[in-house]
């Protein structure tokens, strides 16, 4: 074996090592909330039981339930998983899966807050559309959290409802928080 | 003044229906009557088929037994315990109602009434109440 065969296994199998040691932080308990914003009406709703993974590679994934979403008004959280809106019989989950675009800047080893670009498909009511975002991962005492605030329409999942644009905007702020083990 | 006291009335009757009933009188698992199930049970029906066990469950008052495999906290402070069932990989995540209190750990078997809102990894259970411990 010349000099150049070995240092490519070398770097190979180190490759290899990389792949299979990645390590991954999980939740059950992430929280998602969503707010509406209109001259008539503000309300919010929120969600404790949000099932995320993220890998210290960059993979990122959050699955939840649409009835588990809590509102304080329990009249509108029934419209929401109603019919006319979420259909949450038919539809009752929401996932987004997607990658840190710039995880390379993210060191799990150091303390500090770093900035983060995800991107990835977010599907809600059987539709998936393409979304990204900005978020922060903050790193504590070997502790994992993130936070992200994103906006999405409420058309492009083919949600409609007598009331968007109304009392419910057409665009939607999302806020997640999740702190991993 | 008739149609004064009617349009009194009306004015009172929408504001209680829409704005004070639905914000001050939440649905309570206490009043009402649950499917009684074990932990194991559940997980296989969810397992075996999610949208049968979805029609039979989703948005239902429950009532589950099951050994205790973690208990926790969540993000707003409300109690969480994991029951487990016969799969390492999905149990049944129950998030108390803020006022109850878990006095066990893990290994004891506890029974929790609440309302189950779907299959992530797990059945998702909620506004749980502990009916037995």
């Amino acid at each position: 074996m010349t000099k150049k065969t070995i240092a490519l296994f070398i770097l190979g199998s180190l490759f290899c090592v990389s792949l299979y040691s990645q390590k991954i932080y999980s939740t059950k308990s992430a929280q998602i909330k969503f707010e509406s914003s209109t001259a008539t009406e503000d309300f919010e709703a929120t969600n404790n039981q949000v099932d995320s993974k993220l890998t210290d590679k960059g993979q990122v994934m959050f699955s939840l339930l649409m009835k588990s979403f809590i509102f304080d008004n329990e009249m509108m959280q029934d419209h929401f998983n109603g019919n006319e809106y979420m259909e949450s019989n038919k539809f009752p989950k929401a996932e987004f899966k997607g990658t840190i675009v710039n995880i390379a800047t993210v060191n799990f080893t150091k303390d500090g807050a770093y900035p983060v670009m995800v991107s990835g498909t977010l599907t809600i009511k059987g539709i998936t559309v393409k979304e990204s975002a900005a978020g922060i991962i903050i790193i504590e005492k070997g502790k994992v959290n993130t936070k992200s605030t994103f906006k999405i329409k409420l058309k492009d999942f083919g949600i409609k409802g007598k009331d968007i644009g109304t009392v419910i905007s057409n665009e939607i702020t999302i806020t997640v928080a999740a702190k991993y083990e | 003044m008739g149609i004064l006291l009617v349009g009194v009335l009306a004015v009172v009757g929408v504001w209680y229906f829409i704005f004070y009933r639905p914000t001050h009188f939440k649905r309570d698992v206490k009043d009402e009557t649950a499917i009684v199930v074990t932990a194991k049970d559940i997980v296989k029906e969810f397992q075996a088929s999610e949208s049968e066990a979805n029609k039979k469950y989703l948005n239902k008052a429950v009532e589950i037994t099951g050994e205790v495999s973690e208990t926790k906290k969540d993000q707003e402070g409300k109690p969480t315990v994991t029951l487990k069932s016969e799969d390492a990989f999905s149990n049944i995540f129950v998030t108390l109602k803020g006022d109850q209190q878990l006095e066990v750990k893990g290994g004891a078997t506890i029974t929790v009434k609440g309302i189950v809102t779907g299959f992530l990894s797990d059945v998702v259970v909620i506004d749980a109440i502990v009916t037995k411990q």
